[in-house]
């Protein structure tokens, strides 16, 4: 049975390599629509992750919404403003060592800080039951005004697409 | 209502599902090609053929070579045979068709005056090499003039009639008795009187 | 007798995971455990997938009067090995200036989804490999990575009418999608949960959701939403083949467009039994025939009548497509929801009354809003 865990452990460092991995290619690649695709396996990474954190729906919402949405709306956007021929951009200028490097200090900054916090978890949430019914309970009882806030900039944003994208007539 | 177009169109093709189970004659169409082919007409024409009359010897053609000027893309060749002393036989010595070039219009059968050369129905032609195999000499291009009256039993009867009429003495026997005969399918039986 | 019939695949996989368990040690019979189901689908998948291709040349043939494919081997059952070596054995072409390594994953891509789809679907009593509480929301996700991959496919090949197909795939796949995500929230309304063998025990004893005014409706669209998804006929605009050369599969040859014509077929053979799941109550039937028969047998309905739309109708142009499913399937779906939280809230006879005021109010004003666009009956005028 150790084996199993030890399987799994690797497995939550092999998701976490592959996350990361195809994170750093989104950045660096040259081909716009190699870095979707990056895109694309950054995100299953996450929704990995979340299975890891025994949060299944969130997982499927985030296959279902990130992957199945928001990244069919980055690649329509990519197919159309980029030209077939149009291939390889290069991502980085001659600062970008210096910037990495900058970056990398604010990084050990930051985990530092974040690790030295103690963080307070509530008991009770650890063995909590996840269920999608639940998490519908909440959001229409205790979260109902972040979702209707939330419902609202969504509609301002249909209605502003469709504005937008109205031909003068 | 909205979609009952669809609904009724959907009907049909059921009907036509289960005709095809239940009335397989009026529902199926296709004929199962090697096993069952379909019948040709008569008049059908596909490449042509020399007749003879009782053995391959007796060949009607006598080599006028009126066909060879008459053929519009060229494709037959006629050598007439010459007896040791040089004279012309009626009887051609090499009789050449071409089959790639052929066309299967039909004049060779229509101007040649000895009623020796005829369109038959063979299209089962298949070769392995494009120019030596589809060149058909005299020995491939002979056959009976049963085969004729097997073919096209009511052209038959005319070409026999006439001939008959033209010189009473080269009456056939067998050919007499296949007037008789049925028509063959999907025609119109000949009406009394109707041939010269 | 019929209890046996009916575990007859669990009883043989116990007994294999028992007789395995005498000499393995005990993760590795936890591992051998998925394994099994595992390998078992993507085993049958394919074959499957041939017999559903010969299925539907020989229904087609018999529809057009013709017979189907029928020299191979006896009624023609050999015609998909026939023509799986055909495939096998075609020179496989890719396009020189091609994405090499996109067109060569987008067909593994595309196979993997409807695959992965097939374990969350329940063959029978206790006959699922993978009992999640959230199925239905896993089939839903992983087959909008279908779209992705078609996408792959289509944009790798270069070719600007592998584009176009391409383009237009993708927009009708994702604008299907929301009707059919929509379609079934009414089934996790009445059921209140995500898994997809709760919903078949919701609808046993003959209580199937397709007999509801709600699930009448939401499983027709859902089905038509199922077509489209998968890209048949009458949906089959990206891949017909007197459109745009063949679409988006136009680069690829050999077994590759082997691999994407057989990502069709699972993904049809899955919708279906998703349907058949979610409103015609999954493997319930009369105890005398085993229940993974049931489900076969109403998965086979389903696909004939996939088969028969395609005998009989012919191909949406691309606006009525997408004006198809914003206006009228979209605004349908979004009232079925309240329509199902009526039938759920309100007790017996009330909650059927108001279902049907509910739809035929939906369906009028539907009506009502699209009349611009519905053809109508024509009139032909004579010169007499």
């Amino acid at each position: 049975m150790e084996f199993l865990y030890f399987l799994a452990k690797t497995g939550f460092y092999a998701t976490a390599l592959v996350t990361l991995g195809s994170a750093v290619l989104v950045v660096t690649l040259r081909n716009l629509f190699h870095c979707a695709l990056a895109l694309i396996l950054c995100l299953l990474g996450v929704a990995a992750t979340y299975l890891y954190l025994k949060a299944e729906f969130l997982a499927m919402i985030q296959i279902l919404l990130y992957i199945g949405a928001i990244m069919t709306l980055l690649i329509f956007a990519i197919m159309l403003t980029n030209r077939l021929a149009d291939q390889s951009v290069s991502q980085t200028n001659r600062q970008s060592l210096p910037a990495f490097a900058l970056l990398a200090v604010f990084n050990v900054f930051c985990i530092a800080s974040l690790t030295a916090v103690p963080w307070k978890i509530n008991p009770a949430s650890l063995t909590a039951p996840i269920d999608a019914k639940i998490l519908g309970a909440h959001l229409m009882g205790t979260y109902v005004f972040p979702f209707e806030i939330i419902s609202v900039v969504l509609i301002i944003a249909l209605v502003g697409a469709v504005i937008l994208g109205r031909t003068d007539q | 209502m909205f979609g009952w177009g669809i609904f009724k169109g959907m009907l049909v093709t059921l009907w036509n599902f289960l005709l095809t189970y239940f009335y397989p004659k009026k529902g199926i169409f296709t004929v199962q090609y090697p096993e069952k082919k379909i019948p040709v007409a008569q008049r059908y024409r596909n490449f042509p053929f020399l007749v003879y009359d009782g053995t391959p010897h007796m060949i009607r053609c006598v080599a006028c070579k009126i066909c060879e000027a008459e053929c519009p893309p060229k494709c037959i060749y006629i050598v007439p045979e010459k007896d040791p002393e040089g004279k012309v036989l009626k009887k051609p010595a090499v009789f050449d068709i071409d089959y790639a070039i052929c066309m299967n219009c039909g004049i060779c059968e229509e101007v040649c005056p000895f009623d020796s050369i005829y369109m038959d129905h063979e299209y089962e032609l298949s070769k392995y090499q494009r120019t030596e195999d589809l060149m058909a000499h005299k020995e491939e291009l002979l056959k009976p003039w049963e085969h004729f009256a097997k073919i096209r039993p009511l052209d038959f009867e005319r070409i026999e009639a006439k001939r008959a009429a033209k010189n009473a003495k080269a009456k056939p026997a067998a050919p007499a008795e296949s007037s008789a005969q049925k028509p063959g399918p999907g025609l119109i039986p000949p009406r009394q009187g109707q041939e010269k | 007798m019929t209890e046996f019939l009916d575990q007859i695949f669990i009883i043989a996989k116990n007994g294999a995971l028992n007789f395995l368990g005498v000499f393995l040690p005990d993760w590795m019979i936890l591992l051998a455990r998925i394994l099994i189901s595992v390998v078992t689908l993507v085993a049958i998948a394919p074959v499957v997938m041939m017999y559903m291709t010969w299925l539907e040349r020989k229904v087609l043939g018999r529809i057009q009067n013709r017979y189907g494919p029928n020299r191979v081997g006896i009624f023609g059952l050999l015609q998909p090995i026939a023509d799986g070596i055909k495939m096998l054995t075609k020179e496989d072409l890719v396009p020189k200036n091609a994405d090499k390594v996109i067109h060569f994953i987008a067909p593994m891509v595309i196979v993997i989804a409807p695959l992965l789809v097939l374990a969350v679907l329940p063959f029978g009593r206790n006959l699922i490999a993978a009992d999640l509480n959230v199925g239905l929301l896993f089939f839903l996700g992983v087959s909008t990575f279908g779209v992705i991959a078609l996408f792959m496919g289509s944009w790798s090949s270069k070719n600007k009418y592998s584009l176009l197909g391409g383009m237009r795939a993708f927009a009708q796949m994702i604008s299907y999608e929301i009707p059919m995500l929509l379609s079934v929230v009414p089934v996790i309304l009445t059921t209140s949960s995500l898994s997809t063998v709760a919903i078949v025990e919701a609808q046993l004893q003959g209580k199937w959701f397709i007999f509801t005014p709600w699930g009448g409706f939401a499983s027709l669209v859902f089905f038509l939403c199922g077509v489209a998804e998968v890209n048949r006929t009458p949906f089959d605009l990206p891949e017909a083949e007197s459109e745009i050369v063949a679409g988006f599969h136009t680069e690829y040859s050999g077994m590759k467009f082997a691999l994407f014509y057989m990502a069709e077929f699972i993904s049809t053979f899955a919708i279906s039994g998703l349907a058949v799941t979610l409103f015609l109550g999954g493997w319930d039937g009369p105890g005398i025939l085993p229940s993974w028969f049931w489900f076969g047998l109403k998965t086979l309905i389903l696909i004939l009548i996939m088969i028969w739309f395609r005998g009989t109708l012919p191909r949406f142009r691309v606006d009525q497509l997408m004006g198809f499913a914003w206006k009228v399937f979209l605004p349908f779906t979004l009232g079925n929801i309240f329509i199902a939280a009526l039938w759920v809230s309100l007790p017996f006879p009330g909650n059927f009354i108001a279902d049907t005021i509910g739809i035929t109010v939906i369906l009028t004003l539907l009506q009502v809003f699209n009349r611009k666009e519905m053809p109508k009956k024509r009139k032909y005028l004579c010169a007499n």
